[in-house]
């Protein structure tokens, strides 16, 4: 490259050079036309030219050669150097002055023009690589933009981002591995407090202009200024997610130590009652004291169970264990056991046998219906009818479980199944407020959809659950039906 | 009592330990604890208890550990104490010998229920075992093929009557649906749980009064099936 410079460098002497002999070849043939002082002006044209083209170097000798070639030829006594006429002392000098003074004055024009060109360009490039970084958050598309620019202005032979934090990792452009030697360049990735990485090109030139050293370490500023706004937008939205999470906590703790508190007393005070032998060995109260504290002890379970589950969602942990499940019987087998709990309500139920089979968590579902029918009990007045339902819906199972209680205002529908939302005054109705997120949560566990909606005079809740399980649908089954 | 028969609680939580113990030995059990797995093993070796009461969650070894090891040697029975929401745990233990499990919180009743099976059990493993076995209104004669609801004959499919077969023959127990399936429809089927699922709920329309509240095929959510006969 050096090598190429000076050639290029020598090449623009030599047409220099050659302009001007060309020229005054073509002077000498009409000097018997020209005045010498046209001559010398005219001699000024090709010295602008040549300073604008190649710079003031050429421009300088070219006027230092244009001022002999004058001499020799134009000036009597002709082919010496020597001048006779003083007219003619003053012109060459004259002369020698203003073709000085032009290459000069042009070529630190151009100098300076080439200097803004390039001033101009690095301001381009940087403006483009801000564009580029703004209003990202992400390191990895940082490194991507920051080392796709630094390739772009450096054209070197491969760039390497390597950025460090807590998931430090490398970048590098071409997409093959960088070569084996040392980069020729290292500019670290520096930060207001730390160093955030840093950059390393591989440019084959053995030497990179110190214009381009200064624009990569803009640059790299640049993506430190990038990377550091990330991670303190990162930051920022942690800062959020724990604030959030600990306000739920303490909605959380709040609901629980209520909750939690009315079966243990009834427990507490069941017991004490029955240690302290207040109550007489055969006293009606004796039977159901105890069936209160097993009752109670149940209930406590069920509270603890359900905190487990919605921790569990919380983390991902709740992975269904998906099986091909026969969806009447666990829709018999919740409502066979919450045939106590329902007793003042009409269940109706509507799940036809020849449903296909669905992939579902056999435990998880009970858990579902358990959830749904319970809230409806919970809500629906005595006396009113509970319906569930399920049918086949283009591909998926639609389960609907409707009920005849209050309605809920619309722009709260979605939001029951948040955790902790209740509508109602949490010391009205009993709960943690959980069952319902368990529900959206299960169901969303099992790429189904949970939603609830009003109907003309009640409360519906409907989820979706997909037909088809890793890419296959419902097992039709080989049945014997031949009678031993 | 000297030959009360003998149960080892493997548990770390002194609270049930004492539970336990006071309940068992009430009904007339003797009662040895241990609070970790090593213990357990020894306290197994040099008792030679009857029953093992094994909790899955022991600080010094995976209970499932414990049961594999137990099974190296003894076929005593090993009833499994677990929280909640284990299931797979459950199961593996179930699949590494232990003969049956009981969830924390459990009923005293629960709990004495699992003891008498496991001691029929291993009863039943020594001497003769019962071919005629009755649940409520039904009699299954194991020897002669024969499924009777009071006096009526019900006629039952070649699986079908592989299966009730199966349960019925180790009725009180729990087995895995995959215990399940290996034994009645082979190896190769052991991952098709829903083959258990469609032909459950053939039987029990056959046989239970009421098939969505089944009181004789019991489902143990997540684990398998239970079948309950009279004792």
């Amino acid at each position: 490259m050096r090598r190429s410079i000076f050639i290029s460098y020598f090449w623009n002497y030599i047409i220099a050079l050659g302009l001007i002999a060309f020229i005054t070849a073509l002077f000498f043939v009409l000097r018997d036309m020209l005045d010498t002082t046209l001559i010398a002006l005219l001699y000024l044209i090709p010295l602008g030219l040549i300073t604008a083209l190649w710079g003031l170097g050429p421009g300088i000798t070219s006027a230092v050669s244009t001022f002999l070639a004058f001499n020799y030829f134009f000036i009597p006594p002709f082919y010496t150097f020597t001048v006779h006429h003083p007219t003619d002392v003053v012109i060459l000098v004259v002369f020698l002055i203003v073709a000085i003074v032009i290459s000069q004055l042009v070529g630190r024009m151009q100098t300076s023009l080439a200097a803004a060109t390039a001033r101009e360009r690095e301001a381009t490039q940087l403006y483009e690589l801000s564009a580029a970084l703004a209003g990202l958050h992400d390191d990895h598309t940082i490194a991507q933009i920051l080392a796709k620019q630094i390739q772009d202005v450096s054209h070197g032979e491969a760039v390497e981002l390597n950025i460090t934090g807590t998931q430090p990792f490398a970048f590098h452009l071409p997409n093959i591995t960088p070569p084996t030697r040392s980069p020729e360049v290292i500019v670290p990735i520096q930060a207001a407090r730390e160093v955030l990485g840093e950059i390393r090109l591989w440019k084959a030139a053995p030497e990179i202009l110190s214009g381009e050293k200064r624009l990569l370490q803009t640059f790299a500023s640049q993506g430190a200024l990038a990377l550091e706004r990330a991670r303190l937008v990162q930051a920022e939205s942690r800062a959020q997610v724990l604030e959030e999470s600990d306000h739920l906590k303490s909605i959380l703790l709040s609901s629980v130590s209520h909750e939690l508190r009315t079966p243990l007393s009834t427990i507490k005070a069941a017991a004490s009652s029955l240690r302290g032998n207040e109550v007489s060995w055969d006293s009606a109260a004796r039977p159901e004291l105890i069936a209160a504290i097993d009752d109670e002890a149940d209930h406590l379970n069920m509270l603890v169970g359900n905190l487990l589950d919605m921790s569990r969602i919380e983390s991902g942990a709740l992975k269904p264990k998906r099986e091909w499940n026969i969806l009447p019987e666990i829709v018999g087998s919740v409502l066979a056991r919450m045939r106590h709990l329902a007793s003042e309500h009409q269940i109706e139920v509507d799940v036809p046998e020849n449903l296909p089979l669905v992939s579902v968590d056999y435990v998880q579902m009970q858990q579902v219906f358990t959830n749904l029918v319970s809230n409806s009990v919970k809500y629906a007045p005595e006396k009113t009818v509970i319906h569930v339902c399920a049918f086949v819906e283009d591909k998926s199972i639609h389960v609907l479980i409707s009920n005849q209680g209050p309605q809920v205002p619309p722009e709260h529908l979605e939001r029951i199944f948040d955790k902790f939302y209740r509508i109602t005054a949490a010391d009205r109705v009993t709960g943690t407020g959980l069952g319902l997120s368990i529900c959206k949560g299960i169901i969303e566990g099992h790429g189904g959809r949970i939603w609830a909606e009003n109907i003309p005079d009640g409360l519906a809740f409907n989820f979706t659950l997909p037909l088809i399980w890793e890419g296959a649908p419902p097992p039709q089954l080989p049945i014997d039906t031949e009678i031993e | 009592m000297s030959n009360a028969p003998h149960i080892l609680v493997i548990d770390d939580e002194p609270q049930i330990q004492r539970a336990i113990r006071t309940i068992l030995t009430e009904k007339g059990f003797k009662v040895t604890t241990a609070s970790r797995g090593e213990e357990g093993l020894t306290l197994a070796a040099t008792n030679k208890p009857d029953i093992v009461i094994l909790d899955l969650g022991l600080p010094d070894m995976d209970g499932v550990e414990v049961c594999t090891r137990l099974r190296e040697w003894t076929q005593c029975p090993i009833i499994i104490l677990s929280v909640r929401d284990s299931e797979q745990d459950k199961v593996a233990a179930l699949d590494k010998g232990a003969d049956d499990y009981l969830t924390k919180p459990f009923g005293i009743e629960e709990l004495l229920a699992r003891v008498r099976v496991a001691l029929r059990h291993s009863t039943s493993r020594q001497g003769a075992q019962s071919k005629v076995i009755k649940a409520g209104p039904l009699t299954i004669d194991l020897a002669w093929h024969i499924i009777k609801r009071g006096d009526e004959e019900i006629k039952l499919t070649g699986t079908e009557h592989k299966l009730l077969s199966y349960l019925a023959a180790n009725h009180g127990r729990v087995l895995t649906h995959q215990n399940i399936l290996t034994q009645v429809w082979g190896p190769a089927d052991a991952d098709h749980t829903e083959y258990l699922r469609v032909y459950m709920r053939q039987l029990r329309k056959k046989l239970e009064a009421d098939p969505e509240h089944p009181q004789y095929i019991l489902t143990e959510p997540g684990i398998g099936y239970r079948f309950i006969a009279d004792e």
